[in-house]
């Protein structure tokens, strides 16, 4: 009895988030954005978009629980196919311990790439804050803070990535032109710099961010460049360039081999309606060629025909009915009207 | 995410309209109303090849491919409720490859439900859920191996599919696989069409789990959902008219039935 109390109030629960959720995302896509603003969505948005990838990298994780529970029991017991789980489950393993000493191995870049960016942020945001009119402090101490920070990050990079003893390359030669264009442009104070954002202003911001995002971009070529010769990024780039994509490439160009076999399947004239899709299928297949066209001129008008009026009728038609059909299956999962096997009433 | 252009008070007007039709066909099929449904070959197919398994003792599978949480889950769950519960009743195995691992959990209590319902309960082993990957080349590899290794008697192919969609019918046919699908994506419909025996095109997937359970909710559902499309056959036979009348006679004073749903919301004057 108590479990089955427990189980209708996790089921209510339930019903209420799917509730609120969809009135949430509701009235996020139908009111206007000035709507929104004065509700106070918007600044609600990123929050619950972060909750929302974290259940999904929960979910992540639940994948992972399941195939290792699969595959480590046929191994641990030798089930049949057990050498398949083997090969998975190195497969697995090897690829979370090389993308996390990757991930490791980057931290330390990635700081630093985001300190660089930060200039041009920081120099973007002065403008905007200045322009929308809003409380900030001095537009003087903005701008004076700017050129300092830029300063501090520029000697941390002059002992850092362009330290003289680090070996030279043409991408690093980029870093240091960006960086002395960066340091020209911070080093020349704006004409005048009060409390109103005068159009020279306005100018030398974007000139700063400008140099900024440019530098930050030198910085992270030259730390690709970098991370390349270490072992770690060679192993990643093995198992993920070498083995991952190209056995997906693999799988795609079997759809060749599997679209002539239907095709041969299909193909074989038995009835009206294989008549009529050979002979579209002709049809559209020769438009496409230049071949086609030395059968006759109108082929592929023809075939344009064919694609953008009876076969768009028909996507337009499926599209429709499973659209009205998905609208009507939303609505009743947001107000959780469900039959008793889709909810969570267990015996 | 803001400003969608279709987000608009006709839109706003349509959903309450399809709410207020689909709370209507509930209260009437409460009330006892039978509902019509035609026949479906295709669904039909999904009791025969489960039969068939019944006879010859091969596993059955049934995947959702590349359908991520939403409507055409919960339309592909009523169909794999309905064939767990029979494979259940059958002693039969029955293997759901998964690629979605949010999908994994609600795909695996709504198994574990239908072997619930069917008395077998104690039957329901959770590793037939088998998550293969996220990656759609990967998963579609994972699918064709695990169908070759249990040499599947039915391979059932429900939700939305890509590229991948052939490889998957292919792997069914290579083993003789009894197959029925259906998809929300015209452009895998061709395929489908070539390589299975039984394809559901559209719609008929949203209407194959009313077909197989009978289950109130879901018939009403259905019914509402078949009274919104005549309405917009008939909002579509009127735009043409209307339309095709402007043409005909210039200067016409015709109704721009399109101009309902796209007006914004500045007709309000909200500030």
């Amino acid at each position: 009895m108590e479990v089955r109390q427990a189980a209708d109030r996790r089921a209510q629960i339930i019903r209420l988030f799917t509730l609120l959720g969809g009135v949430y995302f509701f009235a996020y896509f139908l009111l206007p954005e000035s709507a929104i603003e004065a509700i106070g969505l918007k600044e609600r948005q990123e929050p619950i978009s972060n909750g929302f990838i974290a259940i999904g990298a929960m979910a992540i994780g639940l994948g992972l629980l399941n195939l290792v529970s699969a595959h480590g029991s046929r191994l641990a017991f030798r089930k049949k196919g057990w050498v398949y789980s083997l090969a998975l489950l190195s497969g697995l393993f090897s690829m979370i311990v090389v993308t996390a000493l990757q991930w490791r191995q980057s931290l330390g870049a990635t700081a630093e790439l985001r300190k660089i960016q930060v200039v041009s942020d920081f120099a973007q945001r002065i403008s905007q804050d200045a322009e929308g009119q809003k409380p900030a402090p001095p537009l003087s101490t903005r701008i004076e803070a700017l050129q300092r920070y830029a300063s501090e990050q520029l000697s941390a990079l002059d002992v850092g990535a362009l330290s003289p003893g680090t070996s030279d390359s043409p991408l690093r030669g980029e870093l240091r032109q960006s960086a002395q264009a960066l340091r020209e442009k911070i080093s020349v104070a704006p004409a005048e710099s009060g409390e109103a954002l005068t159009p020279p202003t306005k100018e030398w911001l974007e000139a700063v961010a400008k140099a900024g995002s440019k530098l930050g971009a030198a910085l992270s070529a030259y730390q690709r460049e970098l991370a390349s010769g270490t072992t770690v990024q060679q192993l990643y780039s093995l198992l993920y360039e070498g083995v991952f994509t190209q056995l997906g490439a693999a799988m795609f160009a079997l759809l060749g081999v599997y679209i002539a076999s239907a095709a041969f399947r299909a193909f074989r004239i038995r009835t009206v309606e294989s008549a009529l899709m050979m002979t579209a299928a002709l049809v559209v297949m020769l438009g496409q060629i230049s071949l086609g066209r030395m059968v006759s001129d109108q082929l592929p008008e023809l075939r344009q025909w064919l694609l953008e009026v009876p076969n768009s009728a028909a996507f337009r038609a499926i599209r429709l009915g499973a659209a009205v059909a998905g609208l009507m299956l939303a609505i009743r999962m947001w107000l959780s009207i469900e039959s008793r096997s889709f909810s969570s009433r267990k015996k | 995410m803001v400003g969608f252009e279709h987000a608009t008070p006709g839109i706003l007007c349509m959903v309450l309209f399809a709410l207020g039709l689909l709370l209507f066909e509930l209260q009437r099929t409460s009330r006892g109303h039978k509902h019509f449904i035609r026949r479906i070959p295709g669904i039909d197919a999904v009791e025969d090849a489960i039969g068939s398994c019944a006879e010859m003792g091969r596993s059955v599978v049934f995947t959702t491919a590349l359908t991520d949480v939403g409507p055409v889950l919960y339309a592909c769950l009523g169909v794999l409720h309905s064939v767990a519960k029979r494979t259940a009743g059958y002693k039969l195995k029955l293997v759901v490859p998964q690629y979605s691992p949010e999908a994994m959990a609600i795909v695996e209590d709504s198994v574990r439900d239908a072997y619930n319902d069917a008395g077998r309960g104690a039957a329901f082993d959770p590793q037939s859920i088998v998550f293969l990957s996220s990656e759609q080349f990967a998963f579609a590899s994972g699918y064709m191996g695990l169908v070759h290794r249990e040499k599947a008697g039915a391979a059932f192919l429900f939700g939305v599919f890509a590229a991948e969609a052939l490889v998957l019918a292919e792997a069914g046919q290579q083993v003789g696989a009894k197959q029925v699908a259906a998809s929300v994506s015209p452009e895998q419909v061709a395929f489908f069409i070539c390589t299975c025996d039984y394809t559901l095109i559209g719609e008929e997937l949203f209407g194959a789990s009313a077909y197989l359970s009978r289950e109130p909710v879901q018939v009403a559902t259905l019914a509402a959902q078949d009274r919104l499309k005549l309405l917009f056959a008939v909002l579509i036979a009127l735009g043409v008219a209307c339309a095709t009348a402007k043409e005909l006679v210039p200067g016409l004073a015709m109704p721009e039935i399109a101009s309902f749903f796209s007006a914004d919301w500045s007709i309000f004057a909200w500030k």
